[in-house]
C-alpha cells in the first residue's frame, strides 16, 4: 500500500554549481529521522543549507542512519556535499557525533548501530526502536571515525574518554543563548586543550528555521507523553537550534576562531559518500566457473525447452535473445537468478507463486517459471517495461500463498543469513488523523474534540461509513487554540513517525548487510529490517525482491488440491490458455463472486458492459475499475470506443511523428488506462526528460503537493501545445495523469492479476464445488462473506451439505453425493470452535459417534466445544436437532462425576418435552453460529406478508420495466461510500431470490442517514434504472425493519447492536450470539 | 463506549455498548458527556439511603436499581398501593423516573419492576412471574440465549421443567448462569437476605436552652468538648465545623470554620471562632445551639514528644487555621516552584500546607523578582550589544561586568502572538550591586519598534 501522506516534495531550485566553500560546516544536525527529536525533513535542511551558502552539511541522527539517503539524494541535486554520520548516544547518556572518514569506517558505524538495535547490552533480543550501546561497543567500532564529544554539565569524564577513544579529537561547543555561554565555552576550551583536543563549534540544529520551534516542542511533548502546558523545562528555552548562516556562526564564535576552523577540517576529512556503496548481488545462485550471464542463459534455454516441448517458436527465440542481450548490457543477470532461486524453492515446497512487476513480463521470466503468463502470446513486451536509460533496477514482485509466505521468508534468511538479507523498512508518516490526534493531545484537547477536528478539517479520510459532517461538528474553527492545533498538525503531516517493516521487500547482498545499512529488530519475533525504505534502496540501486502474500494463491492451491484428490486432474498455474469461452461467458454475465480482482460490486457492474472475451480484455478490466481511471474519466470513453460508438482517434503533433501517440495508446482504444501509458505520453508528447518523468511520478504518488502538480501541469500542457497538440487535449491528458495518483495500475501488474482472475474464474466456472470449498478454507480473504460464497455455489448447482460432527472435517470438503461431488461444510465454519478440537473429532472418528458421551470421550472434547457444535446444529447424524442437542450437551460436565455424587444418585432423568424449534429460529441461530444457513433465507419468512403488501423480490425485478417505481426489502450485505463517488452510498441488498444494487444519492443519504448506516433489514422505495445490462435501484425512501429479523430469532425487539463499519466479508446478518445484551 | 443514553439519543440511534464515535457518525448532534460510574454508584447509594423513609432497610441493586424492604411498613402510608404511589411521586419530585414493584421476594420484585406492569403488587410470585420472559431472572446474556434456543421463553416454561433435569444441567453454574437458583430466589424457595449498609455516623453536639440567650460563646467550650470526645472515641479528627444557632423566631444562622489538618483539640477549635460569634445577629435570642463536624477524617491518637512539644507541623497548621479564620482561606497561599523558562511563571501560589518539592537550584536566577519588571533606559551597542550604562529609579548605574545574554523565548502556546523574546543579562555595577535586566525583543524581529529594557530582579 503506497503511502498517500508522504511529505510533499518541496521545490528544489535548479542549481548549476556548488556554493564556494564556507568557513563553517554544521555537523550536529538532527533531522526528522531522529523520530520526535528533529522537526525538519532532511530535504528542508539541505535546501536551507544551500540557500544560506553552505557547501557541505552534516547529518547525525540519533543512533540511526535512516535519513542519510534522503539528504544524500537532495544534496546531490543542490550540489551540496552531505557529510554522513550519526549521533551516537550510549546507554549511560554520553553522546558523540561520529563521522566516518571512509567506506570502511562507514561500515563500522553501521555495524555499531546494528549491534545496538539487534541486541541489548546483555545480548538479548532488542526491543523494536531501541538502541543500547556502551563505551566498549563504540571503542570496538571507532576506527576511522571522527568522534566529537557532546559534553553535558560534567566535564570530568573527558580524560577517561580521551584515553579510551583515540579517535576522539574534538569537544563540541554550542552557543545557544544560555546564561553562561561564554564561561562554559571557555571552560570547555581549557579542558580540551589540556588533553590536546580542540573545541568545535556546533549549533545543535533540530530544525531548519526558527519558526519550526513550536513543532519541535510538540514533538518533545509527544515523545515524553506530556502536554505543552505541563512540559516545562523539557522544552528548549528559545528557538536558537536552527540552521544559522556560516557568517552568523563565525560571529557567535568570534572569540574562538579555532572552533569554526575545526568544523571545516572535520568535514574535509570525512569524504565518504553514499555513492561508494557499490552494490553486489549475492553469488550463491551461480555455480563456480560460470558467469551469472552464462548461467542465466543456460537456465533460460533449458527452461525454454521445457515450456515449448514441441519446439521453440522462432519469435520466442528472437525475443529471448533480445532480452538476454538487454540483461547483459544492464548487468542484471544476478537479479533474475536470485528470484529464480526463491521461486524454485517455493515450487519445491509446492507453495504457489507468481511473479509480477516490470521485469516479470519478460519471456525470460516465463521460461524460468517465474511467471505463468506467456508474454509472447499476449504481447506484453519486456522493453516496454524496462528501458535502458532508466537508472532503476528491474522490479519483480513475487506473490506467494498468504498462509505459507513465512516459509519463503525463513528460507531466505537461512540461505543468505541474517547478515546478508534484511527486510526493507517502511517509513510510517504522520497522517492527518494521527497528526491531529497527537498534536491535539499535546495541546490539551480531548480525543472527542480532536477526532471531530480531524473530520472537520480533512474530511473522513480512508473511512467509508463513519463519515464526517463538517458543518455539524459543533466546533468553532476560529478558536485560536483550534487554529493553532490545526496549523501544527498540518506541519506534522508527512513527518516520519517511525520505521516499520515493509510487507515483503527483501534486500540481499553479497557482503555483510550491516556494513551497508544498520539493521534493527521488528516488533514481530524473528524479524529484523534495515533502516532504509524502498525509495532509499532505489536511490542507491540496491537489489530488492518483493516477497508478498496473496490470499487468492492460497485459495487456488487448495482448489487445485481438491480437484486433484477428487477428479484426479493435476492443474498448475501455467496450464491455463486464456481461451475458454464458457469462462468468458460467465464473466460477461457479471457472475464473478469469489474470483480474484473482478468480484467487487463495481467490477461486477462493469463486466456486462466491458464483456471481456479475451485475456487482454481482462487485463483492462482489472486496471480500469480503479479510482485512478474512474477519477480520470477514462472509463466511459473506453467503453464507447470499444462498443464502436465513438471513433478511435489519435491526436498528432503538427510536426513530428503522427503515430507517436498511436504507438502508446493503440491497444487501449486511444484511452490511457495504465500508469506507464501516462508516463509515456509525458515523455513522447510533452518531451519530458527521464528526470522530469521521475518528478511527475513522484508528484503523482504524493498527490498533496499542489504546487508541484501545478508547475508540472503548466510545463506539460505548454510543451504539448508548442508541439502542435490541441490545448484541450493536452489538458485532458494531464487530468488523466492526475487522476492516477497512486491508484493507477501498471500494465504489468494488471496482466499478472488478470491471469489469477482468469484462473479463479475458470475454476469457478468448471469446478464450482471445489472452488467454493477452497474459498471457504482460505478465509479470511476476498470480498464476500461465507454466506454469499455458499449461496453462489448453490446457485451454480452445487449441493451444499450442513456441518455435521460425524461427517465434517475442519476444512470444507467435497463428498460424493448423487453421482457428483457435494460441498460438505467444515467444522471451521462454527464460530469459536478451535482447530485442535475439530481435528481431534475427525481423527478419532473410525466409526460414527453414537451419542454425546461417546463424542466427548473419544474425541476428548470439553463441554464448551460440544455446546458450540450443538448450537451450530451439527449433531443431526446422532438424531439430535439443535434444541435437543443443546439440552443434552448441557448435561455433560467437564470434570468426572465424583463417586458419591454420581448420576445414579440423581436417578433416571424424567423425559422433558421441549417445544419444537420453529424453522425461522433455526435459521436465525444458524446465522448466529455459522454466519450462514442452508435451511432457508430469513427473507423467505417475510415474503408472504411482503408480497401481499406489494413488495418486489429481487427475482421480480426482471419483470419490471425500466424506470418503474417499486418497493422492496432485503438484508444489507454491503454498504459502500467510495471517496470517488462524492457522497453517494451504494448498498447491496439480498433476499431469498438474489441480490439487488441500490444507489443512494447524497441528498437522500443525508435524510436517511441513520437508517442507511445502521439498518440490517432495509425497506426501500425507489426507481429501477437499467443500462447496458446493469440494473440499479435508485432509492427515494428508506426504512429500517431490523426488528423483523429479531422476531424471526425469537428475540425481544430491543437488543440489536448496530453493525460496525467493516469489511463486507465480516458483515453479519445477525450479530454473534455473544454480542447480545 | 456509550454507557447510558436518554430516550431521545436511543431514538436517534445511540446504543449502549457502541462506540461513541460510531454513534456520532450516525447522529452528529449527539451530545456526549463523560461517564462517571463511580459517582453514579455513589449517587445511587445516597438515593438508597433516602428511600429509607419508606422502609427500614435498603440497598442499591446493581447499577440501576434499589431494593427496599418495606415489611410491615405499608400501613403507615395507607396501604401498599398508596405507598407505591407515594414513592413514585417522591422520585418524580426529585426529577427522577422510577419503575416500582412490590413482591414477597427480591427476585420477583426485580422481574416485575423491569418487565411487569406499572406499580405491580404481587403476593404470590409464581403466577405473577410465569408470563414474564426469562430475562426477568437476572441471568447473563449467554444463559438467556441458551434458554431461548431451548425454547424456554418464559419463566413459566422454565418452572415447568422437572427440577432434576435443571439441576443436572446447571448445578455447578454461578447464580447469574443458573436458572434454577434464580428461579428459587424469585419464588421464595431460596433465601436472599438484604445486606443493607449502615449510614455514616454523624458527630453532633447540641444544647437546648430553656431560656433564649443572646450570646452562644458560653456554651461553645462545652459543645466542643463534647464533640471532640465523640471524635476521639472514633479516632477521627474534623476538617470543617458548622455552628448552627436556631433563633426563637425560627431563623437559623450558621458559622463554618475549616482546618488545614484534621484536629480534635477543643482549645484550638475554640480559637477559630474568635471574633466571629459577635457577628451573629441574635434577634430575640437562640434556644438551640448545635455543633456538627461536617468533614471528618481518620486521626489516630498521637503521643506528644517527651519534651511536651506537639508534633512537627502542627503549630504551622494551627497558625494557618487561625489566619484563615481571620482573613479568609483565599488570603493564605504559599509559592510553589513550577517548571517554566519564563521567570515570573516559574512559581505558582499553592495551598499553604502543600508538600513542597525541592526547587531546582538555579544560580543564575535572582532571589528577588520585581513584579512587574521596571522599565529602565539603557545605553548599549545596537543591535545585540551588552548594556553599558542605564538609568533606574533616577539613578545612573554603570555596568562593570556582565554575563549573557540568556535568551528566553515567549511560550508560544500561552503568550499573545507578537510577544517578544527576552535577552537577559546578569550585570554588576561599580558598587557591586548585582541586577538582572533584560531587553525585550530584537531590533528587526518585526514585532514592534525599538526594544525596551527592563530590570527584572535583584541578586542578593
Amino acid at each position: 500500500m503506497p503511502d498517500h501522506h508522504a511529505r510533499p516534495e518541496i521545490l528544489l531550485p535548479a542549481v548549476e554549481a556548488p556554493n564556494p566553500p564556507a568557513d563553517y560546516v554544521e555537523l550536529a544536525v538532527t533531522s526528522a529521522f531522529s523520530f520526535l527529536h528533529g522537526a525538519s525533513h532532511p530535504r528542508e535542511l539541505a535546501l536551507a543549507a544551500h540557500l544560506m551558502g553552505y557547501d557541505a552539511l552534516g547529518i547525525a541522527d540519533l543512533n540511526s542512519l535512516a535519513g542519510v539517503v534522503r539528504l544524500h539524494a537532495t544534496a546531490k541535486k543542490l550540489h551540496l556535499r552531505p557529510v554522513i554520520g550519526a549521533r551516537i548516544v550510549l546507554a549511560c547518556g554520553t553522546a558523540f557525533l561520529a563521522y566516518p572518514t571512509d567506506r570502511a569506517a562507514y561500515g563500522r558505524l553501521a555495524a555499531l548501530i546494528t549491534k545496538g538495535r539487534r541486541h541489548d547490552l546483555d545480548g538479548n533480543w532488542q526491543q523494536k526502536g531501541r538502541c543500547d550501546l556502551n563505551l566498549d561497543d563504540l571503542a570496538a567500532h571507532a576506527q576511522g571515525l571522527r568522534l566529537i564529544w557532546l559534553p553535558g554539565k560534567d566535564l570530568s569524564p573527558l580524560p577517561s574518554l580521551c584515553a579510551r577513544l583515540p579517535e576522539l579529537s574534538h569537544v563540541a561547543a554550542n552557543r545557544l543563548y544560555r546564561s553562561d555561554d561564554r564561561a562554559r565555552i571557555n571552560r570547555l576550551d581549557r579542558a580540551a586543550r589540556a588533553l590536546g583536543l580542540s573545541i568545535v563549534a556546533i549549533n545543535d540544529v533540530h530544525y531548519h528555521a526558527p519558526d519550526r520551534r513550536p513543532l519541535q516542542d510538540v514533538m518533545t511533548c509527544i515523545r515524553e507523553g506530556t502536554t505543552i502546558a505541563q512540559a516545562g523545562l523539557l522544552l528548549a528555552q528559545n528557538a536558537e537550534r536552527h540552521l544559522k548562516p556560516p557568517a552568523e556562526m563565525a560571529r557567535l564564535f568570534a572569540e574562538w576562531p579555532h572552533a569554526i576552523r575545526a568544523t571545516r577540517e572535520i568535514a574535509d576529512s570525512c569524504r565518504f559518500s553514499l555513492d561508494e556503496l557499490r552494490y553486489e548481488y549475492p553469488r550463491e545462485s551461480v555455480p563456480p566457473g560460470l558467469t551469472p550471464q552464462q548461467h542465466l542463459e543456460n537456465l533460460t534455454w533449458q527452461g525454454a525447452a521445457r515450456r515449448y516441448p514441441s519446439g521453440l517458436p522462432g519469435k520466442v527465440r528472437a525475443t529471448l535473445e533480445k532480452e538476454l542481450a538487454l540483461i547483459r548490457r544492464k548487468e542484471i543477470a544476478q537479479y533474475f537468478l536470485t528470484i529464480h532461486d526463491i521461486v524454485r524453492f517455493a515450487d519445491s515446497r509446492e507453495i504457489l507463486n507468481q511473479g509480477r512487476g516490470s521485469a516479470a513480463n519478460s519471456a525470460v521470466c516465463y521460461v524460468l517459471g517465474i511467471t505463468p503468463v506467456d508474454p509472447a502470446k499476449h504481447q506484453l513486451l519486456f522493453e516496454r517495461f524496462i528501458s535502458e536509460n532508466r537508472k532503476e533496477p528491474p522490479d519483480i514482485d513475487v506473490d506467494f500463498e498468504h498462509e505459507r509466505r513465512e516459509e519463503v521468508i525463513q528460507h531466505i534468511y537461512e540461505t543468505y543469513g541474517r547478515h546478508r538479507a534484511g527486510l526493507c523498512a517502511t517509513v510510517i508518516h504522520y497522517r492527518p488523523r494521527s497528526a491531529i490526534r497527537e498534536v491535539g493531545k499535546v495541546m490539551g484537547l480531548s480525543e472527542d474534540v480532536t477526532s471531530a477536528l480531524a473530520d472537520t478539517v480533512w474530511g473522513s479520510w480512508g473511512k467509508d461509513m463513519s463519515a464526517a459532517h463538517p458543518d455539524q461538528a459543533g466546533l468553532d474553527l476560529d478558536d485560536p487554540l483550534f487554529k493553532r492545533t490545526i496549523r501544527l498538525a498540518e506541519e506534522m503531516i508527512g513527518m516520519p513517525r517511525h520505521l516499520s517493516q515493509h510487507v515483503g521487500g527483501f534486500v540481499l547482498t553479497q557482503g555483510p548487510l550491516p556494513e551497508t545499512v544498520p539493521i534493527g529488530n521488528a516488533a514481530m519475533p524473528e524479524r529484523s529490517f534495515i533502516e532504509w525504505d524502498k525509495d532509499d534502496i532505489d536511490e542507491l540501486r540496491i537489489l530488492k525482491v518483493d516477497v508478498l502474500a496473496l490470499g487468492m494463491l492460497t485459495c487456488i492451491r487448495k482448489c487445485f488440491a481438491l480437484v486433484k484428490a477428487h477428479y484426479g486432474k493435476a492443474l498448475t498455474l501455467a496450464d491455463f490458455d486464456h481461451d475458454d469461452p464458457q469462462t468468458y461467458a460467465m464473466l460477461q454475465r457479471g457472475d464473478s463472486i469469489g474470483t480474484f480482482q473482478v468480484e467487487s460490486r463495481a467490477q461486477m457492474a462493469m463486466l456486462p458492459r466491458l464483456k471481456p472475451e479475451k485475456f487482454y480484455d481482462l487485463v483492462i478490466q482489472v486496471a480500469i475499475v480503479r479510482p485512478g481511471p474512474i477519477q480520470g474519466n477514462m472509463v466511459h470513453p473506453y467503453l464507447r470506443r470499444r462498443a464502436g460508438q465513438e471513433a478511435v482517434d489519435f491526436p498528432a503533433p503538427q510536426n513530428g511523428d503522427p503515430d507517436e501517440l498511436k504507438n502508446i495508446l493503440l491497444r487501449t482504444e486511444g484511452v490511457p488506462i495504465f500508469q506507464e501509458q501516462a508516463m509515456k505520453i509525458a515523455m513522447v508528447a510533452a518531451e519530458f526528460t527521464p528526470d522530469e518523468v521521475d518528478e511527475l511520478r513522484k508528484a503523482m504518488a504524493t498527490f498533496r503537493s499542489r504546487g508541484t502538480i501545478g508547475r508540472l501541469e503548466q510545463r506539460m500542457v505548454s510543451r504539448m501545445v508548442e508541439r502542435g497538440y490541441d490545448r484541450a487535449f493536452a489538458e485532458r491528458c494531464f487530468n488523466q495523469i492526475k487522476g492516477f495518483g497512486d491508484y493507477g495500475f501498471p500494465e504489468s501488474h494488471a496482466a499478472a492479476f488478470a491471469h489469477l482472475a482468469y484462473v479463479s474464474a475458470w475454476l469457478k466456472c468448471h469446478q464450482p464445488a471445489a472452488f467454493a470449498a477452497a474459498l471457504l478454507n482460505s478465509q479470511p480473504m476476498g470480498f464476500y462473506a461465507p454466506a454469499q460464497i455458499v449461496r453462489d455455489a448453490r446457485d451454480h448447482g452445487v449441493t451444499v451439505l450442513p456441518v455435521d460432527v460425524n461427517l465434517s472435517t475442519w476444512d470444507n470438503t467435497l463428498e460424493p453425493c448423487d453421482g457428483a461431488f457435494a460441498l460438505r461444510l467444515g467444522l471451521r465454519q462454527i464460530d469459536g470452535l478451535s482447530r485442535a478440537q475439530a481435528e481431534r473429532i475427525s481423527a478419532a472418528r473410525d466409526e460414527p459417534y453414537a451419542d454425546l458421551a461417546d463424542l466427548k470421550a473419544r474425541a476428548g472434547l470439553d463441554a464448551r466445544a460440544i455446546r458450540l457444535i450443538a448450537a451450530a446444529d451439527g449433531l443431526r447424524s446422532m438424531g439430535l436437532d439443535r434444541r435437543a442437542g443443546l439440552w443434552q450437551a448441557r448435561a455433560l460436565r467437564d470434570a468426572p462425576d465424583l463417586p458419591l455424587f454420581g448420576r445414579r444418585d440423581e436417578g433416571a432423568e424424567p423425559a422433558v418435552a421441549l417445544p419444537a424449534m420453529p424453522l425461522s429460529e433455526h435459521v436465525a441461530a444458524d446465522y448466529q453460529t455459522l454466519r450462514l444457513s442452508l435451511k432457508a433465507h430469513p427473507m423467505a419468512f417475510l415474503r408472504r406478508s411482503l408480497a401481499e403488501q406489494g413488495y418486489v423480490s429481487t427475482a421480480g425485478l426482471a419483470t419490471l420495466p425500466n424506470r418503474a417505481h417499486l418497493r422492496m426489502a432485503g438484508i444489507v450485505l454491503v454498504r459502500q461510500r467510495p471517496g470517488s463517488a462524492k457522497g453517494t452510498c451504494f448498498i447491496t441488498l439480498e433476499d431469498e431470490t438474489g441480490v439487488a444494487n441500490l444507489v443512494i444519492w447524497q441528498g437522500i443519504f443525508a435524510r436517511f442517514r441513520k437508517v442507511a448506516m445502521t439498518a440490517r433489514l432495509l425497506e426501500i422505495r425507489g426507481q429501477i434504472q437499467r443500462a447496458e445490462g446493469v440494473t440499479h435501484i435508485v432509492a427515494h425512501w428508506l426504512g429500517d425493519r431490523s426488528d423483523a429479523l429479531l422476531r424471526l430469532a425469537g428475540e425481544p425487539p430491543t437488543a440489536l447492536p448496530q453493525p460496525r463499519p467493516g469489511h463486507p466479508r465480516r458483515v453479519r446478518m445477525l450479530p454473534k450470539s455473544r454480542d447480545f445484551h | 463506549m456509550i454507557h447510558a443514553a436518554n430516550r431521545a439519543a436511543e431514538a436517534a440511534g445511540a446504543r449502549i455498548g457502541a462506540r461513541a464515535v460510531d454513534c456520532r457518525a450516525i447522529c452528529p448532534e449527539l451530545r456526549i458527556e463523560p461517564a462517571e460510574p463511580e459517582q453514579d454508584a455513589a449517587r445511587l447509594a445516597r438515593l438508597a439511603f433516602w428511600t429509607r423513609r419508606w422502609g427500614p432497610y435498603s440497598t442499591p441493586d446493581g447499577d440501576d436499581g434499589i431494593i427496599l424492604d418495606t415489611s410491615g411498613a405499608a400501613h403507615l402510608f395507607g396501604g401498599e398501593a398508596a405507598m407505591l404511589a407515594e414513592i413514585q411521586a417522591g422520585f418524580a419530585r426529585a426529577g427522577l423516573t422510577a419503575r416500582l414493584a412490590l413482591a414477597p421476594t427480591r427476585g420477583a420484585a426485580w422481574a416485575l419492576a423491569r418487565l411487569g406492569p406499572e406499580r405491580a403488587i404481587c403476593t404470590d410470585p409464581l403466577p405473577a412471574l410465569a408470563p414474564l420472559p426469562v430475562a426477568g431472572l437476572r441471568l447473563s446474556g449467554e444463559t438467556l440465549l441458551l434458554l431461548r434456543r431451548l425454547g424456554l421463553g418464559t419463566i413459566g416454561d422454565l418452572a415447568a421443567i422437572p427440577r432434576l433435569s435443571l439441576m443436572r444441567r446447571f448445578a455447578r453454574a454461578q447464580p447469574q448462569d443458573n436458572p434454577l437458583i434464580r428461579l428459587d430466589q424469585a419464588l421464595g424457595r431460596a433465601a436472599e437476605p438484604l445486606d443493607a449498609p449502615e449510614p455514616a455516623p454523624e458527630y453532633i453536639a447540641q444544647v437546648r436552652l430553656a431560656e433564649p440567650v443572646m450570646d452562644p460563646s458560653d456554651w461553645l467550650p462545652g459543645l466542643l468538648g463534647d464533640l471532640c470526645a465523640q471524635l476521639a472515641a472514633a479516632d477521627r479528627g474534623c476538617r470543617r465545623l458548622c455552628l448552627s444557632v436556631f433563633r426563637t423566631d425560627g431563623e437559623r444562622r450558621d458559622i463554618r470554620v475549616a482546618m488545614a489538618a484534621p484536629t480534635r483539640d477543643p482549645g484550638h477549635l475554640l480559637r477559630l471562632f474568635d471574633g466571629r460569634l459577635g457577628r451573629l445577629d441574635p434577634g430575640y435570642g437562640f434556644d438551640l445551639i448545635r455543633l456538627a463536624a461536617e468533614a471528618v477524617e481518620p486521626l489516630a491518637q498521637a503521643q506528644p514528644g517527651l519534651d511536651g512539644t506537639a508534633a512537627q507541623g502542627l503549630a504551622l497548621a494551627r497558625l494557618v487555621d487561625r489566619l484563615a479564620a481571620r482573613f479568609g482561606a483565599a488570603a493564605i497561599s504559599r509559592p510553589l516552584p513550577r517548571e517554566s523558562h519564563v521567570p515570573e511563571r516559574a512559581e505558582t501560589p499553592g495551598p499553604p500546607l502543600a508538600a513542597i518539592p525541592a526547587p531546582p537550584a538555579r544560580p543564575d536566577r535572582p532571589i528577588r523578582l520585581l513584579n512587574p519588571p521596571e522599565e529602565i533606559r539603557v545605553l548599549y551597542a545596537i543591535p545585540e550589544g551588552p548594556p553599558a550604562q542605564f538609568l533606574w529609579r533616577r539613578q545612573t548605574l554603570r555596568v562593570a561586568r556582565h554575563a549573557g545574554p540568556e535568551r528566553i523565548a515567549p511560550e508560544w502556546w500561552r503568550d499573545r502572538p507578537g510577544t517578544r523574546l527576552r535577552d537577559y543579562f546578569r550585570i554588576e555595577d561599580e558598587t557591586g550591586l548585582r541586577l538582572w535586566i533584560y531587553r525585550e525583543g530584537l531590533v528587526h524581529d518585526g514585532r514592534g519598534g525599538v526594544p525596551r529594557w527592563f530590570l527584572h530582579g535583584i541578586f542578593a
